[in-house]
């Protein structure tokens, strides 16, 4: 059986038995697809992403080289047989590019009959502070579950529900317990190692990865602390999904001991706060979220960089790496806002280009390192 | 293939300079820094903080050999030989190819460094312009970065641009920016950033009659405008200098200072040491940082 790091893996021993013993997955897109319906649905929810992606030509044909590698990758993934054991596939609107991996197999699943691939969208409202926008979610998400009732046949109960918002929850709580020690002065474990982690949780049932990261966690609290390394970074972008990324800015001795990041902290922060009806409380909380850059407006776009700046001192960060994804519309747009705050903030900041099959990690190794020798305490 | 055309435009003149002012050495602590760029190679010596001989050469297949080959070519007449370094540093590209190396630093620290030993402290912002990359920096008053950013993925903007224009109009790389600014008035920039296309684009302004010098100015400016773009994203304090091989070209140089509105900082010393020399200053404060007293009784052993 692999190792919680190795569940990282988007093929995992986990969905294998999954799989073999007659369960169903769902891939998920962006992270107003809640996994606690799925759940409840006695189905598997499996995030999508690119991890370990090498060649994405074919993605390329479908989405043009305008689109950004990580939807391009995803899609790659989907057409090469890599997600051959989805049952169904659930987006949420979250930027036009990842709609698009959802829109394009669709079309492409047109060409064979797929009445039993479970297909669905749904919308979760960008501006998030009118009184329209929960009861719309709530709507959005009360079709889902009927959708998912109806195509399995199955009863997504009140009950289960709960029952599946207490296990995601606990979920939450030990990622939390994951990132408290990195806040120490001399962590246990690398970022690269921490971002397999947070990618297991989103590759296997919650139940089995709750309990392998508790084991996990008490035996890194006798683990040697690290205390080789030369600056504390925090990491921020969009998805970041491969640990190899980190590993090229560690390699360097730049510890990434937070981040930002869609497969990072960033949806497990907070519990789902259970008041009242299910699906109402965990719309009110996904919702609630400052969780990306695509709901940015005005009167709300400091409360990411209030959280983003607060890491920065709770983790006692030196500098932040911003991995940039070449054609990221919502962070790209974002970039001028945030760097003056930073900049205000008294926060060195690396400005980084990323694209989802890594090419460019020399490039990406001297700017990190530069940024490391202009950071790091003189005493190190 | 004619005599003619084998001839290498793009090449630049290798060199070597010894400090005039130091005729014998009799220093006590002596630190080099090697920056191995992807185009040229650069070894600097430094004898009790003071510069004293320096080279220049083109960076070969090998980059370990570009390294001996460039730090003895500084060493040259200088009556050192390698073991009297205490201590070197590699920096660029290549920096791990270094051999004789004790440490490798990046050549963003390192041009910052021996930017502000050139140019003095004063010096806030930084323009680098390699031969495959240029980097826009950002640094306090001991030469410290505190801001940097590096182009991407694109040799436009660059040297190894320069040397390819050089050899395509079958202009000596030194004579390019005089050349270019003999234009009455600027002319519009070739439009395209990217090496390969500009090349193109320059061959059609050729066909289409421009002279020599209008289509040279063109070049230059695309060129200036995209270096201008690196800075004002980095952003741009007085005072402002500039190093590496394109610091020469007075073409792109006096472009960028009307954008910006700026002059930048002259030396008589060779902009194109900054991060070798860089280097060989963060290797004195390595060593001073260390305690200078080991050193000083090795040397004086050596000495006899």
């Amino acid at each position: 059986m692999d190792s919680l790091l190795m569940k990282s893996n988007i093929r995992n021993t986990s969905i294998e038995e999954w799989k073999q013993k007659g369960g169903k997955t769902i891939g998920t897109i962006c992270c107003h697809v809640p996994g606690e319906i799925f759940h409840a649905a006695g189905l598997l929810p499996v995030r999508l992403r690119a991890t370990g992606c090498t060649d994405d030509s074919e993605g390329e044909v479908w989405m043009s080289s305008f689109a950004c590698s990580f939807a391009r990758s995803c899609f790659e993934l989907l057409l090469d047989g890599t997600y051959d054991f989805l049952d169904g596939i659930v987006s949420s609107d979250g930027c036009s590019m990842a709609t698009r991996i959802y829109d394009n197999y669709k079309y492409y699943k047109k060409k064979e009959d797929s009445n039993k691939f479970y297909l669905k969208d749904i919308g979760a409202p960008r501006i998030n502070n009118t009184k329209h926008a929960l009861p719309y979610y709530i709507s959005e998400l009360n079709e889902l579950k009927a959708g998912l009732e109806n195509h399995f046949g199955v009863e997504i109960t009140e009950e289960k529900l709960k029952k599946s918002i207490a296990v995601f929850n606990e979920s939450r709580e030990l990622v939390r317990e994951l990132y408290e020690l990195r806040k120490s002065d001399a962590p246990v474990i690398t970022g690269a190692d921490s971002l397999k982690i947070t990618l297991a949780s989103v590759s296997m049932p919650p139940e089995e990865f709750n309990a392998m990261l508790k084991k996990y966690l008490a035996e890194l609290k006798t683990r040697k602390p690290l205390n080789d390394y030369r600056a504390r970074l925090m990491l921020i972008g969009s998805a970041i999904d491969d640990p190899e990324y980190i590993k090229v800015i560690e390699d360097k001795g730049g510890l990434v001991v937070c981040d930002a990041t869609c497969y990072g902290s960033r949806q497990l922060w907070e519990p789902v706060a259970c008041e009242g009806e299910a699906i109402a409380s965990i719309a009110k909380s996904y919702l609630d979220k400052t969780v990306c850059p695509r709901m940015s407006q005005v009167s709300t776009h400091n409360e990411l960089y209030d959280m983003i700046i607060r890491m920065v001192k709770d983790f006692k960060v030196d500098g932040i790496v911003y991995a940039k994804m070449k054609n990221c519309q919502v962070w790209g747009s974002e970039t001028l806002y945030f760097e003056d705050d930073l900049k205000a903030a008294n926060i060195p900041l690396l400005v980084v280009e990323r694209e989802e099959i890594m090419t460019n990690a020399g490039q990406l190794a001297i700017r990190a390192e530069a940024f490391i020798e202009m950071v790091e305490k003189e005493d190190n | 293939m004619s005599k003619a055309s084998e001839t290498e435009y793009w090449r630049w003149a290798e060199h070597q300079w010894k400090n005039p002012d130091i005729p014998d050495w009799q220093g006590s602590l002596v630190t080099a820094g090697v920056d191995i760029g992807s185009t040229s190679t650069q070894a600097v010596i430094m004898a009790d903080g003071k510069l004293y001989a320096y080279s220049s050469i083109r960076t070969g297949a090998d980059s370990p050999n570009s390294a001996i080959d460039a730090i003895n070519t500084a060493m040259e007449g200088t009556g050192l030989s390698l073991p009297d370094i205490d201590y070197t540093v590699g920096t660029g590209y290549g920096r791990v190819n270094v051999p004789f190396a004790d440490k490798t630093v990046t050549e963003i620290t390192c041009h910052a460094r021996g930017a502000n030993f050139i140019y003095g402290s004063g010096v806030r912002t930084l323009l680098d312009m390699g031969g495959q990359d240029c980097k826009a920096i950002h640094c306090d008053e001991t030469g410290k970065v505190t801001s940097f950013m590096m182009n991407d993925k694109c040799a436009a903007g660059t040297g190894r641009g320069m040397e390819v224009i050089a050899n395509l109009l079958s202009v000596p790389i030194g004579e390019i920016g005089e050349i270019s600014l003999r234009v009455e008035e600027e002319p519009e920039p070739v439009s395209s950033i990217c090496v390969i296309f500009a090349k193109t684009e320059v061959t059609r302004l050729m066909r289409a009659g421009w002279p020599l010098e209008k289509v040279l100015a063109s070049y230059c400016r695309a060129m200036a405008i995209r270096v201008v773009r690196l800075l004002e994203r980095n952003g741009i304090e007085k005072d402002f200098a500039i190093t590496g091989g394109i610091a020469k070209n007075a073409g792109i140089v006096r472009r960028i200072e009307n954008m910006l509105g700026i002059e930048a900082l002259k030396t008589e010393s060779d902009p194109q040491i900054a991060g070798a020399l860089g280097g060989a200053l963060v290797a004195k404060d390595l060593i001073e940082k260390k305690g200078s007293q080991n050193f000083q009784k090795d040397r004086r052993r050596v000495n006899g």
